[in-house]
């Protein structure tokens, strides 16, 4: 089964070069230069998006946003650059993950690789060290057998990505566990370069399960290495 | 001579010139009345003491020659009785011979021109100095022809005055030069206060800093000075704006067609197999240095920034000892790595500190032969990363220059030029290290070869 790949890139000529180099790469290529026609195109059998943050129209985290909200489709992200408010933006409007620019085939391939890999093994896999059995987080009970969390018996909708993390995180029974750890375990990729995407996925989560985001209880900041679970 | 003196005493500072100037016109002001002082005080006292002298030896005078004509024989009495006053002497020549009262004086010791003067009729007066004590001898005639009286009056209180009066003013004329000295150290101070704060803008600015500025004053004579530094000053900061803001929107511009080109030519590159070999050396060729275009390019998109510090969204307290480990293994294949524990904990934006340590291992490949350790310690109360390579090291003039962008002279040569490096990578480590307050520098390694060193403020865990 090849993957399907939603391109959403305003610039023709790049548009045509990495949709050329990715169909090379064998993946199936929709492509569309507006937000406007990327929400339209967007259907059951796409894999991943890859999402221009620049449009013109509607704007790439607005697309993010509405893509979010429909559902758990994987979002990678291309920002101008690394250290911008866009990637934060981008990040909490649900992305998954982050390219900068230049985009590259090659490198973009690997990232929606990984992406996808995680995507399709269960979390309760061996290599997980874990069981499939259920952690109790406070008032959040994880289900790990079926990728569901219930927080005082309400299900709470995390995105795979975000669940992910979440049983990284509870998996080490209250241990730090650091940031490259988490990248590499989550993401799936050797970590190189920033963090970034770490944090704000740990936000996003804390907005979810915490009763209150800004004084954490469940997921804790540990200084300069990690994170833990609490108390 | 004169040359020489008017150079050394260009190398005083403006500040103590004007100082020692306003010293020496206050000196000469107030010793020049000093000497006008003393001139008319002492003329005055002497000519006040004199006329009393000649007074009292006038009255006496006319005492002894009345006794003298009488004949009587209380002549020695009244000499006695005339000497009333301390220290005083009369001497009396009376038919060649000498009679004494008073003071223990020679009469030989007297001016004989005063005696001669005082015998041939005429009342003369003479300063001298009799056993050390300055007296005013007054002679005259008396009653006979030849028959003369003197009276020697102490000066020793007029000289005692006198002194007192002349160490007043030359303690005065000291001290008035002194005041000069202090009030011209503190008028430059003040005149040239600008002129300090000018020198510490401008020093700022040579460092850097094109957001020092002078603050505006409104005194007529500085307010231009001011405004026109800071004119300039905002002239040379958009000047150097500009020129980043170039460079980056050259860099960004050459973004789009080398993506294009990028993903192009990893079509190429996946299918080379396929290609004649003639078009697989020219994709391989293209393919790399298109590569390497886009690392430079990407460098120069990060230089134009400048030297900024970082965010305060990107800062965040990072573990030395995680940095080292993240370093890509194709870097640090075979490098020992030793982390001091606990690993020392810096404020830093970690995408930043990546890309430092990674330009660093990038240079010792490409230029040292490859990291043989990567160390993570204290040293002087800095968070320290040493990067050592076993290469042949970095000549102690090239130290400071390879910092510099596009710096590649000897050290690229060797190995055919290309290194796959872009020319701004240990620019880039500078500017990062020094963007987060930091400083990176080169030293021997102990057992041959380079280490660089950067040194950041430690943060307490």
């Amino acid at each position: 089964m090849t993957t399907r790949v939603l391109l959403v890139e305003d610039d023709e000529r790049i548009r045509q070069a990495l949709g050329l180099a990715l169909a090379d790469e064998g993946y199936e290529i929709v492509e569309t230069a507006t937000g406007e026609e990327a929400l339209e195109l967007v259907d059951p059998d796409l894999d991943v998006v890859l999402l221009d943050l620049m449009l013109p129209g509607i704007d790439g985290i607005e697309v993010c946003s509405t893509l979010r909200s429909r559902g758990d489709l994987p979002i990678i992200i291309a920002t101008a650059r690394s250290d911008t408010a866009d990637v934060i933006a981008g990040l909490e409007a649900g992305a998954d993950d982050y390219v900068t620019k230049p985009l590259i085939a090659g490198e973009l391939s690997a990232r929606i690789r990984a992406l996808l890999r995680r995507r399709r093994r269960p979390s309760g896999d061996a290599d997980d060290g874990g069981s499939t059995s259920d952690v109790t987080l406070g008032d959040v009970v994880i289900h790990r057998s079926r990728e569901v969390v219930e927080r005082a018996g309400q299900q709470v909708h995390l995105t795979h990505t975000e669940f992910r993390l979440l049983a990284e995180l509870a998996a080490a029974r209250g241990d730090v566990v650091t940031r490259e750890h988490l990248l590499q375990r989550v993401w799936g990729y050797d970590y190189f370069g920033d963090t970034r995407l770490l944090d704000v996925h740990v936000r996003r989560l804390r907005r979810k399960i915490e009763p209150d985001p800004d004084e954490p209880t469940l997921v804790l900041t540990v200084r300069g290495s990690g994170y833990r679970t609490g108390p | 001579m004169s040359e020489r003196l008017t150079r050394s005493w260009r190398t005083v500072s403006l500040r103590w010139r004007v100082a020692l100037a306003f010293g020496l016109v206050s000196t000469a002001i107030a010793g020049l009345l000093a000497v006008t002082t003393w001139q008319l005080a002492s003329s005055y006292m002497l000519e006040q003491r004199e006329r009393g002298a000649t007074t009292q030896a006038t009255v006496d005078g006319r005492l002894v020659a009345d006794s003298l004509r009488r004949g009587s024989d209380e002549l020695p009495t009244l000499l006695v009785g005339l000497t009333g006053e301390p220290g005083t002497a009369v001497l009396l020549r009376s038919g060649g011979r000498w009679t004494t009262a008073g003071r223990e004086v020679d009469p030989a010791m007297v001016p004989a021109a005063l005696v001669d003067l005082a015998a041939a009729g005429t009342t003369s007066r003479q300063r001298v100095v009799l056993g050390g004590t300055p007296v005013l001898a007054v002679a005259m005639p008396v009653g006979a022809t030849g028959d003369v009286f003197v009276r020697l009056a102490p000066l020793t209180e007029l000289d005692r005055t006198l002194r007192f009066v002349s160490a007043v003013l030359v303690a005065g004329t000291v001290l008035a030069g002194l005041l000069g000295v202090l009030l011209g150290w503190w008028t430059a101070r003040r005149a040239l206060l600008p002129l300090t704060e000018l020198t510490d803008a401008a020093g700022r600015m040579a460092e850097g800093d094109l957001a020092a500025r002078l603050p505006v004053r409104h005194e007529a004579d500085l307010a231009p000075l001011a405004a026109r530094f800071n004119a300039t000053a905002d002239a040379l900061a958009e000047r150097v704006r500009r020129d980043a803001r170039f460079a980056g929107d050259v860099s960004h511009e050459l973004r789009t067609p080398l993506t294009t080109m990028i993903n192009a030519g990893e079509v190429l590159h996946r299918r080379r197999e396929e290609l004649p070999d003639a078009a697989r050396r020219a994709v391989d060729l293209l393919t790399a240095d298109v590569r390497r275009f886009h690392r430079m390019v990407e460098d120069l998109l990060e230089i134009s920034r400048g030297i900024q510090a970082p965010h305060s969204q990107d800062l965040e307290p990072v573990d030395l000892a995680g940095i080292v480990q993240n370093v890509p293994d194709h870097l640090v294949a075979g490098a020992r790595i030793d982390v001091a524990t606990p690993a020392p904990l810096v404020m830093a934006d970690r995408r930043r500190l990546d890309q430092v340590l990674a330009n660093l291992c990038q240079n010792a490949r490409h230029h040292g032969g490859g990291v043989v350790r990567l160390g993570v310690l204290r040293r002087d109360g800095h968070a320290v990363i040493e990067v050592d390579d076993a290469g042949p090291g970095v000549p102690a003039e090239l130290r400071q220059r390879v910092f510099e962008r596009f710096a590649r002279g000897a050290r690229t040569g060797r190995d055919g030029g290309d290194t796959g490096g872009t020319g701004l990578g240990l620019a880039l480590v500078a500017q990062h290290v020094e963007g987060h307050g930091g400083r990176v520098w080169i030293e021997d390694r102990p057992a041959g070869g380079a280490r660089f060193v950067v040194a950041l403020r430690e943060v307490a865990s």
